[in-house]
């Protein structure tokens, strides 16, 4: 495939390089006298070419600028010297000698650089000296570097201040990006806005975009920065620019990479024999509280057929990734067209994700004063986890540890999982110990699902220059996303033909659709203006922005394995919309947004520099009356590095100092009409409209309808504000080898947004309110280093670093505290509640028991009792009535002489004190190396992982599952004591041993290298003769080795469910692990 | 140039033309998932829906099954918990229990759509949307299903919250026991002016509440608060005693095909419609579909595959000779069903499809297939008709503890079959809350507390005619206690209410409440309800007093040497109401924990 493409456009390319060749010598062959050499300027950086670089004889004015693949063609005199420069370059000289080609390699100055790179800044651009407020900028070589499948995991470690959390490692990713620290604890409450080339996604979609087809990417972290896009922007806005096309000529480049990925690395857990032993020796056991039945198989462990379901279920898996784009133009026309294939084999069995991208960027300007931009993408995406990736999709990979390690006793036909001819193992269904568990290959192999969905994001813009200065831009865009997904398991009665009586599962059968459109309309003017030493710019502008939403969907049972028709199957059930106006379910609701937003910068002699920004907002989300916000910010920096006494200090090349407050907003976390009082009904029960919702009633068997008040009134409804303040300084050291920025911020989100579980006693179980506030304050560190040892060697290096103190600090509930909520639910007894947040402590941290270790002596127990007897009377006991030595000691920290629910105490913060990236680059001649270190320090990993690897019961269930190797070796017997491991329970659930407790907190704290890569560009004289200006191989592994003292696969644990109260939980989540990825960079 | 100047006007146009698109109306939208009151009630039917929902919130399994019916039973220890609420079985029930905060929860719901429909049902009376007898109709199911909801409430938990109006910020405190049971009288006293006649009401609405239910509640609750002359006045008002009956048989009382009878005064209502599938979805999860689960759960595991209720052999022995209750309420091994409905449907247990297909199994195999021969045998070589045997009673099928004695009170409904054969889990056999039996037997004690002994043994009298198919024994006494013993006769009136009580109301939704009603024993200074489980449950040399493990049975067909599940700890004080939940603690802090939890 990839050899094909190559092939295929060598031909057309070569011509078109031909023909620019022939027009450059035709253009400048008035200027030839002796000699003609040819070369290309590259850049040391990447060794991409560097078109439009001035290629100067020295001390004449004769020269030429490179074309768009960056060569040049000109006549020399013997002798001669070349000067080769470009903005954002160190200057190179090069004495011509007695070859005919060359190859300069430029090295980026980064001062140069930072004084002319532009910065997006909404509605507009700024150059990036001149900015006042937080901006973090990563630009395309940086995104480059790291095989990323979607944009936002490609600023993990790259901004300061931008949180990024790779949530598992299911195909298509699941990630999650915080800026600034944690301001809401609804689950979409916390996100960025993305902007994509001035589109502000209002509906999501990121993982749209093709990273392969970024310019740059420029976060907007303070209230200065982010205030122009007001109700929506308290969370930080991601701008996004791609790639578009430039004047003189065309660039084809294409990147390809097929990376192969490990499987992961597995808990050690027992086999059939150790399992076995393991039954009996518990079943035996006369202290257990619930005794275990005896199971023929398992009599004999040696006879049985063991089965490692990690294995049975991992695999390698494989990506790859495609890219072909051409982009240029003439003076009249630039266009970039793009078009990216990406495909990953999960390592999960079942698992995949495809990507399909194209899009195109024209801008156009058919006279001086008049000017359209277009940009347009279109994706298309197929993903499919038929395993689910963690216990919120549905137990997934926990059960994979958790499966008893043998079939035997089950299916009469085949102890295996699957034995290649139709049979698939099963657990013997009579059995109630192990007969709830499904053998997974079963699942994967017989069910089917389906996810595909399209992506449009189309945008157009028309800009006119009325005088000079004076602009006004027209900008109308729409975005396009749809949905289409089913899936069918089949009637499952294996069981009950070699078992008359259990259980038949019914055939199912599901589809949803969706539709989301969504159209903006900006119109905005803008002047700037010169007048002496000031500078003036100012923008004005109005803005409406509208989702319609619809979906429709059902469930039901299939009249057989053929059928694929809603309409034929029994029993059809319609989705449930809940909550009630969210993006979910069946039926269509309505977002609107209404704007209108101003900017004023003034500069004053380049040292001196003001910014007030401003926006209102009205939104469809509050009730009539109450839609409007206002957002207003100001900022000052000064350049004091401009003034006279240190204009001259040599040794420092920049020093700016910034400072700014403002006002935000946020409503990500609510769904239209939540402040009204809204009445709903149910369904018959004769058409399984979804018990949930029925809310009537069978008189005498007479079904009646029922009406019931599911939200009250609650007009007082408001957007979250944030109070951000933000004090920055930018330095610049060693002519601009050396740069560092630091910001202190401290972000106040008050009134955040959530939808919450409420006394009962209001008669609503949940209401959506305005909740409290919580604080963030921290610090960023971004420092850049990159020197250049000689014309063969530069390297550099880049720290970014961000501590962020967060608490929350105030509750309107009443309550001082606010429970882990939301989809997480934790199979387990006495994990009901993993995190409690209480005012003045950070989001999310854990709750649970102290654990004091391993009860070891009844004598011991019995002092613990008395002093429960003394306090509480007889009867009494200090933990559970079932306690036995080698059960968990917990701490009873109200000193009430018991423990009981009273005792649970906060186990530790998932929030890490800081977190970082490091990059380290570096290049001699034809070769680049990059390694990226990522890592997080000081925060704590809830492993409810490891509690099941301790527990052989399946709790909350009834039965048994497999335990962990290690605990199996050193669980606590009377002859072989432990402190850590308690004594093995058929009951978990009545022992107690495994609830929430600390003896599952762990240090979070990792170091991770994410990449480690190898480059070759090959050299340009090879390439000369195939019309091809670069080529670049490269070798890359990522996750290549983590330094962490975290027991679980990898800590690097997310948010569940994007819900900051379900962080840091290790459920068992899609393990990451290594890639080892060839690519290839081809620019023609 | 002028094109130029077009272009610029055009342009500046477009400008002007957001701010006219910008007409109020932008972000004014239509809700299209549900429906505000100005909308909702303008029929009728409407607002009897609003009130329909209030009874819908009993539906729910752990409200009713995993709150109510264990509260009622196991902590009477008539009854214990085989599965994963075992933590009933000795008064250890933690304040996390998941379904108490269902009940806790779903109460409150179903009071505040109380609260919310009076306003609305009065609103719709002023606009003439309905009638004023309709509307005295549904503001009195409201008051009454308010008042009931806080009955079981503050049995179950002591004093809780009063919420009487919409809008609270759900942060109130609980009131006393006493406050409360005075709100419910005075919530049943307006029920009662408003409510409809049973003899009125139309076939279609039987399930709703009537006048006489009301009575009912109201004298239980005035006996709460000890005024026992009050609540002798609501019992003795003819809309209970002209139109309720005790029905004539005992066994028909819970039969299938006779539910809403004649002497049932609440019973909440299930429905299995015709075509509607085995949804868990459908009742399981709040608030509930119109299916139940409530029933064949408890069966024996041996043929259901379930077997998660279990009854103490203390219950069977204690029937009085000929009392025609015991079988209709508990059978142990070798008990034939005597359900009639069980019996037409399936000539009995031997008819079930683990029976059936396990008797099949052992014919196939007679010799070697010793579980199902003695499991599904008779002993004799025939199919077993009875639940279990002497010889190998019915422990369960998977090793967990069972007693061997099972709820036959709740085996009723023919088209259950458990997790066997057809997989009929879901039924629709209504649950009866209160019926005439109860009411006579609470006047019983009333006139006793009153100092009417004879009428009140005559109360007691109307109810034992019926549990002996004629004129009661002369002697009350109970049967045999635990230890196989000769219970001793009963000689003070009080004791003879609560042995009522309990052979009449167990394995119902009675029995602890009644038991804690009845307050302290002024002879003894102790309360009834500890008194009483002390009495039934245990004799001296049987075991030690509490005792939380499962002990060996000392008497009848299960004393194998061996433990069944049965405990006979006595009631731990401060235990005879449950804990507040937890979380509803955590989300309202003026809530204080019951003391001793």
């Amino acid at each position: 495939m990839k050899k094909n493409l190559l092939l295929s456009k060598l031909n057309s390319s070569k011509k078109s390089v031909l023909i620019l060749l022939l027009a450059i010598c035709t253009c400048y062959s008035s200027f030839a006298q002796t000699r003609q050499i040819t070369g290309t300027v590259t850049s040391s950086n990447d060794g991409n070419p560097v078109p439009g670089a001035s290629v100067k004889i020295k001390g004449t004015s004769n020269g030429i600028v490179t074309d768009v693949n960056g060569a040049f063609k000109l006549s020399v005199a013997p002798g001669a010297t070349l000067v080769i420069s470009f903005i954002g370059y160190d200057t190179e000289e090069v004495p011509v000698g007695s070859r005919n080609v060359y190859t300069v390699r430029l090295s980026p100055n980064t001062n140069t650089l930072a004084e002319v790179a532009v910065v997006s800044i909404g509605y507009g651009t700024t150059k990036k000296k001149d900015l006042t407020g937080a901006v973090s900028s990563v630009t395309a070589a940086t995104i480059a570097k790291n095989p990323v499948t979607t944009v936002d995991q490609a600023l993990q470690g790259r901004a300061a201040g931008v949180q990024v959390t790779n949530n598992d490692a299911s195909p298509g990713g699941n990630v999650s990006v915080v800026i600034r620290g944690i301001g809401s604890l609804a689950s979409n409450g916390n996100g960025p806005l993305y902007v994509i080339d001035g589109y502000p996604l209002d509906n999501g979609g990121i993982n749209n975009i093709n990273p392969n087809d970024i310019a740059s990417i420029d976060v907007l972290k303070d209230a200065s920065a982010t205030a122009i896009y007001g109700i929506r922007a308290a969370n930080g806005v991601v701008i996004i620019t791609t790639k578009k096309g430039k004047k003189g000529g065309a660039q084809v480049s294409l990147d390809a990479s097929v990376g192969f990925q490990s499987k992961p690395k597995e808990y050690s857990v027992l086999n059939a024999q150790q399992f076995a032993t393991l039954y009996t020796t518990i079943a035996a056991d006369p202290k257990q509280s619930v005794a275990l039945p005896a199971f023929a198989p398992y009599s004999d462990p040696s006879s049985l057929h063991n089965i490692d379901w990690q294995n049975e279920v991992y695999r390698t898996g494989i990506t790859q990734n495609y890219s072909l784009a051409i982009r240029g133009g003439g003076d009249k026309v630039q266009a970039a067209t793009s078009i990216g294939y990406y495909d990953q084999k999960g390592i999960v069995l079942g698992s995949y994700f495809k990507r399909v991208t194209f899009g195109n960027n024209t801008d156009y300007q058919p006279t001086n004063w008049l000017k359209s931009s277009t940009s347009v993408k279109y994706t298309y995406q197929d993903s499919q986890n038929l395993f689910g990736s963690n216990l919120q999709s549905g137990g997934g990979l926990v059960q994979l540890t958790e499966l008893p390690p043998t079939l035997d006793g089950g299916n009469k036909a085949t102890y295996l999982p699957y034995d290649g001819n139709g049979n698939y193992g099963f657990y013997n269904p009579k059995f109630t110990e192990i007969s709830s568990y499904t053998n997974p290959l079963y699942s994967i192999g017989n069910n089917r699902s389906y996810g595909l969905s399209n992506f449009i994001l189309a945008n157009t813009s028309l800009e006119a220059t009325i005088i000079d200065g004076l602009k006004v831009k027209s900008n109308v865009g729409i975005n396009l996303s749809d949905y289409s997904g089913s899936y069918y398991s089949p009637e499952d009665d294996r069981e009950n033909n070699q078992y008359p009586g259990s259980q038949v599962t019914n055939a199912f059968y599901s589809q949803h659709i969706n539709q989301t459109f969504n159209w903006l309309w900006e119109n905005t003017i803008s002047y700037d203006k010169t007048f002496g030493k000031s500078t003036i710019n100012l923008l004005g502008g109005a803005s409406e922005q509208k989702t319609f939403w619809s979906g429709m969907g059902g469930q039901g049972i299939p009249p057989n394995g053929v059928i694929r028709d809603l309409a034929q199957v029994s029993n059809l059930k319609l989705d449930t919309n809940i909550p009630a106006g969210s993006n979910s379910g069946n039926g269509s609701n309505v977002k609107a947004l209404q704007s209108y937003f101003g900017r004023a910068t003034y500069n004053y002699d380049d040292k001196y520099l003001i910014t007030g920004t401003i926006r209102r907002d009205g939104s469809s989300d509050f009730a009539p009356g109450h839609q409007f916000g206002t957002f207003p910010s100001g900022a000052v920096a000064w350049r004091a590095k401009e003034e006279s006494f240190l204009k001259n200090v040599d040794w420092l090349s920049e020093l700016k100092f910034r400072g700014s407050y403002g006002l935000v907003g946020n409503q990500g976390a609510i769904y239209p009409f939540q402040y009204e009082e809204l009445f709903s009904t149910g369904y018959a029960a004769s058409v399984n409209g979804g018990g949930v919702d029925n809310l009537g009633y069978p008189f005498n068997k007479l079904y009646q309808n029922g009406y019931a008040t599911t939200q009250p009134e609650n007009d007082n409804l408001r957007w979250e504000t944030d109070y951000t303040t933000n004090i920055g300084a930018d330095m610049a050291f060693l002519h601009g080898d050396l740069t560092l920025t630091v910001d202190w911020f401290n972000r106040r989100s008050k009134d955040f947004l959530l939808n919450i579980a409420f006394p009962a006693q209001t008669g609503f179980l949940d209401e959506t309110r305005n909740i409290g506030s919580i604080d963030n304050k921290g610090l960023e560190f971004a420092v850049n280093y990159n020197h250049k040892v000689n014309s063969d060697f530069s390297y550099g290096a880049t720290i970014t670093l961000t501590t962020v103190d967060n608490k929350l600090t105030s509750l309107t509930s009443g309550t001082n505290y606010i429970q882990n909520f939301g989809g997480l639910t934790v199979p387990a007894d006495g994990w009901g509640t993993f995190s409690e947040t209480y005012i003045g402590q950070p989001v999310g941290e854990f709750y649970g028991y102290k654990s004091l270790g391993i009860i070891q002596s009844q004598a011991q127990l019995d002092a613990l009792n008395a002093s429960a007897v003394a306090k509480h009377g007889a009867g009494s006991v200090y933990q559970k009535t079932t306690t036995q030595p080698g059960d968990r000691y917990f701490a009873d920290t109200n000193g009430d002489g018991i423990v009981d629910a009273n005792d649970q105490v906060s186990l530790g913060s998932p929030l890490p004190k800081f977190y970082g990236g490091f990059d380290l680059t570096a290049s001699y001649k034809n070769f680049d190396f990059n390694m990226y270190f990522y890592g997080v320090y000081g925060n704590k990993i809830f492993n409810f992982q490891e509690s099941v690897l301790e527990s052989l019961q399946n709790r909350s269930f009834v039965g048994v599952e497999n335990v962990g190797t290690e605990y199996y070796n050193n669980y606590w017997t009377p002859s072989r004591p432990s402190n850590v491991y308690a004594r093995a329970s058929a009951n978990d659930d009545v022992e107690g041993n495994n609830v929430a407790s600390s003896a599952y907190i762990e240090n979070g704290s990792f170091l991770k290298l994410k990449t480690f890569t190898v480059g070759y560009s090959l050299p340009s004289e090879l390439l000369k003769n195939l019309a091809i200006s670069k080529v670049r191989l490269y070798f890359t592994t990522q996750n290549l080795f983590t330094i962490t003292g975290y027991k679980g696969l990898d800590p690097e644990v997310g948010m569940q469910g994007g819900n900051a109260t379900q962080n840091g939980i290790d459920t068992g989540t899609y393990p990451s692990s290594r890639f080892y990825t060839v690519g290839v960079n081809v620019t023609f | 140039m002028k094109k130029k100047y077009i272009l610029l006007i055009v342009l500046f146009a477009m400008l002007a033309i957001v701010p006219m698109a910008c007409k109020k109306n932008f972000l004014t939208q239509t809700n299209t998932f549900s429906s505000t009151e100005a909308a909702t009630f303008n029929k009728p039917q409407d607002v009897i829906a609003v009130v329909n929902s209030i009874y819908d919130t009993y539906q729910n399994s752990d409200f009713l099954k995993k709150s109510m019916w264990y509260y009622a039973n196991f902590l009477a220890h008539d009854w214990y918990n085989n599965g994963n609420d075992i933590v009933w079985n000795n008064y250890t029930i933690p304040s996390t229990f998941g379904a108490l905060s269902t009940f806790w929860n779903d109460s409150y719901v179903g009071i505040s759509r109380a609260n919310y429909a009076l306003p609305i049902i009065a609103d719709a009376k002023a606009k003439g949307i309905i009638t004023s007898d309709l509307a005295d109709r549904l503001t009195g199911e409201a008051l009454f299903l308010r008042g009931m909801t806080y009955y079981y409430l503050t049995g179950t938990f002591g004093g809780v919250p009063l919420e009487l109006k919409t809008g609270g910020d759900g942060l109130t405190p609980r009131s006393t026991q006493a406050q409360c049971f005075a709100q419910i009288i005075s919530d049943m006293k307006q029920a009662e002016t408003l409510l409809l006649s049973k003899t009125t009401l139309a076939a279609g609405d039987l399930g709703r509440a009537t006048k006489g239910a009301a009575y009912a509640y109201e004298g239980s609750a005035q006996m709460w608060l000890g005024n026992y002359t009050a609540a002798l006045a609501a019992f003795n008002n003819p809309e209970l005693t002209n139109n309720y009956h005790l029905i004539p048989q005992f066994i028909n009382v819970h039969e299938f095909n006779n539910q809403n009878n004649d002497e049932s005064l609440f019973e909440v209502q299930f429905d299995l419609p015709a075509g509607g599938t085995q949804d868990w979805a459908g009742s399981w999860q709040p608030p509930g579909g119109e299916l139940g689960w409530i029933d064949s759960f408890g069966w024996p595991s041996e043929i259901t595959g379930q077997g998660y209720d279990y009854g103490s052999p203390a219950l069977e022995y204690s029937y009085q000779t000929g009392d025609l209750r015991k079988y209709a309420t508990i059978l142990g091994p070798g008990d034939s069903i005597i359900s009639p409905g069980i019996i037409a449907q399936w000539g009995g247990i031997k008819g079930y499809p683990y029976v059936t297909g396990g008797y099949a199994s052992y014919l196939a195999a007679p010799t070697t297939d010793v579980t199902d021969k003695n499991r599904y045998t008779d002993g004799h070589g025939n199919i077993i008709n009875t639940n279990g045997t002497a010889t190998y009673p019915w422990y369960g099928t998977d090793g967990t503890p069972r007693s061997g004695y099972t709820d036959a009170k709740k085996w009723r409904d023919p088209n259950l079959t458990g997790g066997s054969g057809p997989q009929k889990l879901f039924g629709s056999q209504n649950q009866i809350l209160m019926r005439y039996a109860e009411v006579l037997l609470s006047r019983a004690e009333c006139k006793i507390r009153t100092g009417d002994v004879a009428g009140g043994l005559a109360d007691l009298n109307l109810v034992r005619t019926r549990a002996f198919g004629g004129t009661p024994p002369a002697v009350w006494q109970d049967g045999q206690q635990v230890d196989g013993s000769q219970a001793p006769a009963l000689t003070d009136p009080m004791q003879k209410v609560l042995s009522e009580y309990r052979h009449e109301l167990t394995a119902e939704y009675s029995l602890m409440y009644l038991l804690r009603r009845a307050g302290t024993d002024a002879t003894t200074g102790k309360p009834y309800d500890e008194e009483f489980i002390h009495n039934v449950n245990h004799v001296a040399g049987a075991g030690p007093d509490n005792n939380t493990s499962p002990i060996i049975y000392p008497y009848g067909p299960t004393s194998d040497g061996k433990t069944h599940g049965v405990t006979y700890n006595d009631l731990p004080a401060g235990r005879d109401i449950l804990p507040i939940p937890q979380a509803a603690i955590g989300l309202n802090p003026n809530l204080k924990q019951n003391p001793g939890y």
